[in-house]
This record gives structure tokens, C-alpha cells and sequence, in this order.
């Protein structure tokens, strides 16, 4: 019985399994079973170090990648074309290993308040971390699938994870049912693709039919040689639907302001930053490689909802009093901005790096804003309203000053990283709109975007800084919320994140000279 | 013949799936989508997919179904939303679906090139499996952890609270 088995054609095929490919996933994975592990086995008093653990390990793969970035397996396909290294991918490598490490120090400061079970929230941010990192690097739907849907599945937990606010189950119902809608149509999408790319040598195959439908390379070549394919045009846009709920592009943000505000505070951070960089690096993949062949009817369908994603987002934005949905809000404008560079892509090789640069500058800045939220906010993590920062820079100048510089980056103020991001995505949007007309247009919204936003974000630094007149409180009002003592790891990731926020801004240095030129 | 068993498998699939949507009782929409999952399950073995239509009978209508119906008699539910079913607004966006359905399906006769024909006799088990740990080992990996953290997920989320009285 098993002599029919053919083991040389086994071992081929499983000869391109380069497991050293992937060691920095798979030291996460092996890091989130040794913290279950570790719960198991410690006494009860040594388990409060489990947190350290978790970001020890994960700095040292952090210094890992850094270390190795120009690994040997750049620009090589592995596991049998399911994955594909690039620089990029190995810029997003980081990026998300690094957002991984804030959004635990943030756990550190929220999670403590909550009757919640500590060491899962760690394991699931380490599975799904990985889980990101496989997906920008993946190079065929079906590991594009699966890497998907351990992320999504990992934030459904996250987001209902303070089970008794109702805020958050609310939230985490939301996500799930409007996450599950965007998985089926994303899949839809594929089904189609792999439909009219596939049956390669069967009778009555279109021309560029392959074998391997499902593989990015295959299936652009399939693209190439019908680019007017009715369904394989439908299938393109639902995959691309797909992709848009992630990032929250208008009509698909439905979903943001209801989720942003229930999930705990680190998840809203990691939903704002990880989960919405891996879309616009999976979305790069798609609309430069893969769908290329498509731009004649992708590019109008990205340019229409760029501008809307920037206009909804920011007008929405401004009437808002709770901090989490204006962060939200003022995320599916950021969303917009990042769209534009995109699309821009197809026709200027700049606009890639300005992507990854602004995803960089919007990481630092966000995680600056969340750490000071995580410390203003009281037990009820939903209710963080904008009327809690009233004296903030008065009783904490620390916190303000840090407040100041995180929203002024995300505002795209002179000095800071946030202002290079939008110049250099506004840049190659300019140098692009000489092959896209349209994109003048789009660069015309994004302009009065970025100065509607300036409103909301120094609407919220006013509120820090220049004490309001308040009625004196009454006797039955609730009282707002002790703000935290900050920790010394809090306080020296605080410090980091601000002067990086500025540098950035000043000197891009190395990291620039490589976005730029790549 | 096979043409007559297409179509009969095929309306009984859409006419169960619509049975589903339509009907307010949550035993009989469960009980519709088992008789939809029959109906695909039927289109699968017309294909010679033996191996699909046995997994997607056994793990859907075997297993999702039956723990949907599970939680429903759990939960009891009588009478089922007293709200109006259909309202002003379900008939337009029906209406609003209806019509960008059929601009889809008239622009595909119009414009649409179809493959002739479809992948006649989809892998056996022992293909199947041996591709499942081969070519696609890591994805198989990957949902191992996908499940780990789902089974984690359902533990914190449902566990007994150490501090009592702490929900709202």
C-alpha cells in the first residue's frame, strides 16, 4: 500500500519547506506555547512576570530580524511558492514585531484594572502577530486565506476581551459578524479568480489558463492574457472589497467607531496600527502585482473610495467627544491619505516608500496618543471622553507634552514625522498625476482632508492644554478618572516614541535613503 | 439526465437557501440550510468531487448544523422578532440587489468568457492528503494555531470570573 505512494514526488514537494525562512514566525509561536506553558507550571507569584516574558522575547526577535534583514532568502520564493521574501516584507516584518512589543506594554498598563485572565491576551498577540507576518509575505491565496483568518479570528477575542463592559462584547459581536461578511466576500472573490484562471489543459480553457490558479505569479500572467474578463474583473474587486473592510475604506467603515470604542485600549492600538498596515501591505502586493494587468478598472474604483474614505473620515471625525471613536474616525482618514499612495504606486515606484514611511510614522504617532489614553482612562475603558484631558498638561505635563507630539505627527504639523509622510505620499501622488490625471483631484481632497483634521486633533490638544470653564461638579456626577502613575517602562517607550516622532521628521537618515530608492 | 439532476439539485439548493432567510422560526431555517447543504453536497458528487461533497456533508451538515440547532433548543426561543419582517426599506434594498443582479448576469452573457469546461475528477484522498503535508504543510501548521487561540478564546471568554459580582 505504500509503495503507491511516489515518496520522490513527496520529497520534491516538500523540499522547498526552508523552515529557516520563517524562523522569526516560528520562534513567535514557539514564545506564545512557552507563556501557556509557563502558566501552567510557575507558582502563582512569579506568573506577574509572564508579561516580561513576553516582551523580552519579543525584542529579541525584534533584534533578530534587525540583525538578519538582508536575509539569504530575500527575493526567493519558498514553500513551494506559497511565501515570497521581499525587502518589503521584511520591513513589515518589523514594523509588526515592533507594534507587537508596544501594544504588550500597553496591556501592562490596562490590563490590571480589568477581571480579565492575563497570559492569553499576551499568546493571542504573539499568534497573531505571526500570523500578520506570514500574510504580507504570503505569495498564493491559500496562505493568504489562512494567515487571514488566524488574524481576524485572533481579534475577535481581543475586542470582546473586557467581557464585562458591554461596550466591548458589543464591539466583538460587531466585529465578528461584519468580519466573517468580509471573509466570505474576500473568498467569493478568490473562488471566482481560481474559476475562469484555472482548468489549465482541459478542452475549452481561456488562453494563459494555468495549473497553479491560486499562486499571485500564475494568476497575473492569467490576468495578463485577459484583462477584459468579466469575472475575473468581479473576482478582483471582491478580493479587493475584502481587503478594504481591513483597513476601513468608506463604504466598508461601517464597523470602526462601534469596535474602536469597545475593544480594550491596546487591541484598538493594534487594530488601528497592524491590522491596518498589513491591508495596505497586502494591498500593495495586489494592486502592483497581481491585479496590474486590471488598473484600467481598479484604479477608478480605488480613486472614488480614496476620496470618500478622506472626506467621511474627517468630517465624521469632528464632532466626535469620545477619544477612541475620534481615533477611529480620524484612522479611516489616515486609511484615505494611504490610498492615495497606493494607487499613485501603479505609475511612480516613489509612492511604495512613502507608503511604508507614512505607515511608520502614523505607528509611532498612534502608539504615542494610546499610551497617554491608556494612562488618562479609568476602569471603564469605553468611556475615555475628551473632557478627561481637561488640566492633563497642567497636572502631568509629561503626558501632555507626549499627548501634544503624537496628535501634532498625526495632524501632519511641520517639524514631525507625520508632516514627511503626507509631503512624500503628496509628492508622488504629484509626479504620478502626470500618467492619472484623476489624481490631482484626489491630491485636491486630501489637501482639504489633512486641514479639516488639524481642527479635531488641536480641538483635543485645547482641551489638554488650555483649561475650559466647567460648572463646578454636581453631587450626583460621576467623577473623572484618576489618571495612572507612570511606570518606567511606559514612561522611557513614552520618551522613545516622541523623539522618534520628531527626529523623523527632521532626518530620515538611512531608513529614508532606502524607502526611497527601493 | 445529468442536466435534469443539475437543475432539480440546483433549485432545490437556492429554493432551501431562501427557505432559510425567509423563515422566522429558527428550527425550521436550520432545518432549510441542512436540506441546502444536501443540495450542494448532490451538485458536488455530480462534479466526480466525491471527496468534497463527503467532507461538506459530514462537517457541515453533520456537525455545523446540528450545533446550530444545539444552541437554538438551548436557548429556546419562542415566537422568534416581534418586529415587522418585512419592511419599506427590505423591499428596496431587494429591490436595489434584484437590480444589480441582473445587470451582473446580462453583462456576463454579454461580455463574460467562461472556461469551457471544469476540472473533471478532483483529487482523491490520497492525493488530497498527500499535498496537505506537503506543498501546503505551513498553511496546515498555521491553522493549528488558529484553532489553539480559537479553543483559548472561548476558555477566557466564558470562564467564571475570579472576582464575583465585577459584571455590570
Amino acid at each position: 500500500m505504500f509503495a503507491a505512494i511516489n515518496l520522490s514526488a513527496l520529497q520534491a514537494a516538500a523540499g522547498t519547506n526552508q523552515w529557516m525562512a520563517i524562523y522569526p514566525e516560528l520562534m513567535l509561536g514557539l514564545l506564545a506555547l512557552l507563556l501557556l506553558g509557563l502558566e501552567l507550571v510557575l507558582p502563582k507569584a512569579p506568573r506577574a512576570l509572564i508579561p516580561t516574558v513576553a516582551i523580552v522575547g519579543l525584542v529579541i526577535v525584534l533584534v533578530g530580524l534587525g540583525i538578519n534583514f538582508h536575509t539569504a532568502f530575500l527575493n526567493r520564493d519558498t514553500f513551494a511558492g506559497l511565501l515570497h521574501h521581499s525587502d518589503g516584507g521584511q520591513f513589515m516584518r518589523v514594523f509588526f514585531v515592533l507594534s507587537a512589543i508596544l501594544v504588550c506594554i500597553l496591556a501592562t498598563v490596562t490590563l490590571d484594572r480589568q477581571p480579565v485572565s492575563k497570559v492569553e491576551f499576551y499568546h493571542i498577540v504573539i499568534v497573531i502577530t505571526a500570523a500578520l507576518m506570514l500574510l504580507v509575505q504570503s505569495n498564493h491565496f491559500v496562505m493568504f486565506f489562512v494567515a487571514l483568518e488566524t488574524v481576524t479570528v485572533g481579534f475577535y477575542i481581543l475586542v470582546s476581551y473586557f467581557r464585562t463592559s458591554a461596550y466591548s462584547l458589543e464591539a466583538g459581536l460587531k466585529y465578528l459578524i461584519l468580519g466573517a461578511l468580509s471573509s466570505a466576500i474576500l473568498l467569493f472573490g478568490i473562488v471566482l479568480l481560481y474559476g475562469v484562471a484555472g482548468s489549465a489543459g482541459q478542452q475549452g480553457a481561456l488562453p494563459g489558463a494555468t495549473a497553479e490558479p491560486m499562486n499571485f505569479g500564475a494568476l497575473r500572467g492569467f490576468l495578463a492574457a485577459n484583462p477584459d474578463n468579466f469575472l475575473a474583473n468581479i473576482g478582483a474587486v471582491l478580493v479587493l472589497a475584502g481587503v478594504a473592510f481591513k483597513i476601513g475604506a468608506v463604504p466598508f467603515q461601517v464597523w470602526i467607531p462601534d469596535v474602536y470604542q469597545g475593544a480594550p485600549t491596546p487591541v484598538t492600538a493594534f487594530l488601528a496600527v497592524a491590522s491596518k498596515a498589513a491591508g495596505f501591505a497586502v494591498l500593495l502586493t495586489l494592486v502592483l502585482n497581481v491585479f496590474s494587468p486590471l488598473q484600467e478598472v481598479i484604479v477608478p474604483v480605488l480613486s472614488v473610495m480614496a476620496a470618500a474614505t478622506i472626506l467621511l473620515g474627517n468630517l465624521a471625525a469632528l464632532s466626535q467627544h469620545n477619544v477612541k471613536r475620534l481615533m477611529g474616525l480620524s484612522g479611516v482618514s489616515h486609511a484615505g491619505y494611504l490610498l492615495v499612495g497606493v494607487i499613485a504606486g501603479c505609475r511612480e515606484p516613489l509612492a511604495v516608500g512613502a507608503v511604508y514611511f507614512y505607515l511608520l510614522a502614523y505607528l509611532l504617532a498612534s502608539f504615542a496618543v494610546f499610551m497617554v489614553m491608556a494612562h488618562v482612562s479609568g476602569s471603564d475603558d469605553a468611556d475615555q471622553d475628551l473632557e478627561h484631558y481637561a488640566n492633563l498638561a497642567r497636572e502631568r505635563p509629561f503626558l501632555g507634552a507626549v499627548l501634544a507630539v503624537g496628535l501634532g505627527s498625526l495632524a501632519g504639523i511641520p517639524p514631525l514625522a507625520g508632516f514627511m509622510g503626507k509631503l512624500l505620499i503628496f509628492i508622488a501622488a504629484f509626479k504620478a498625476a502626470a500618467y492619472l490625471p484623476s489624481l490631482y483631484w484626489l491630491l485636491l481632497v486630501a489637501v482639504a482632508g489633512v486641514v479639516v483634521s488639524i481642527y479635531y486633533y488641536f480641538g483635543w490638544i485645547k482641551a489638554a492644554f488650555f483649561p475650559a470653564w466647567r460648572p463646578p461638579p454636581m453631587a450626583g456626577d460621576a467623577a473623572p478618572p484618576v489618571i495612572a502613575r507612570v511606570g518606567l517602562t511606559a514612561g522611557v517607550t513614552m520618551v522613545v516614541l516622541a523623539f522618534a516622532s520628531v527626529i523623523l521628521g527632521f532626518y530620515q537618515g538611512p531608513l529614508g535613503a532606502w524607502l526611497v530608492t527601493r | 439526465m445529468a442536466d435534469f439532476l443539475f437543475y432539480l439539485f440546483a433549485f432545490l439548493t437556492v429554493l432551501a437557501a431562501m427557505g432559510v432567510v425567509v423563515n422566522r422560526n429558527a428550527v425550521n431555517a436550520a432545518m432549510c440550510l441542512l436540506l441546502s447543504f444536501a443540495g450542494v453536497a448532490a451538485l458536488f458528487t455530480m462534479l466526480d468531487s466525491g471527496l468534497l461533497a463527503f467532507v461538506f456533508l459530514l462537517v457541515y451538515a453533520g456537525a455545523v448544523v446540528v450545533l446550530f440547532l444545539f444552541v437554538v433548543m438551548l436557548l429556546d426561543v419562542q415566537g422568534g422578532d416581534p418586529r415587522k419582517p418585512y419592511q419599506p426599506i427590505t423591499a428596496a434594498a431587494a429591490g436595489v440587489a434584484l437590480a444589480l443582479l441582473t445587470t451582473g448576469l446580462l453583462s456576463l452573457a454579454e461580455r463574460g468568457r467562461l472556461p469551457g469546461s471544469v476540472p473533471a475528477a478532483a483529487p482523491g484522498f490520497k492525493e488530497f492528503a498527500a499535498r496537505l503535508f506537503t506543498t501546503y504543510l505551513l498553511p496546515v501548521e498555521v491553522t493549528g494555531f488558529l484553532l489553539l487561540i480559537a479553543m483559548l478564546g472561548v476558555v477566557v471568554l466564558s470562564k467564571r470570573l475570579e472576582t464575583r459580582g465585577a459584571v455590570k
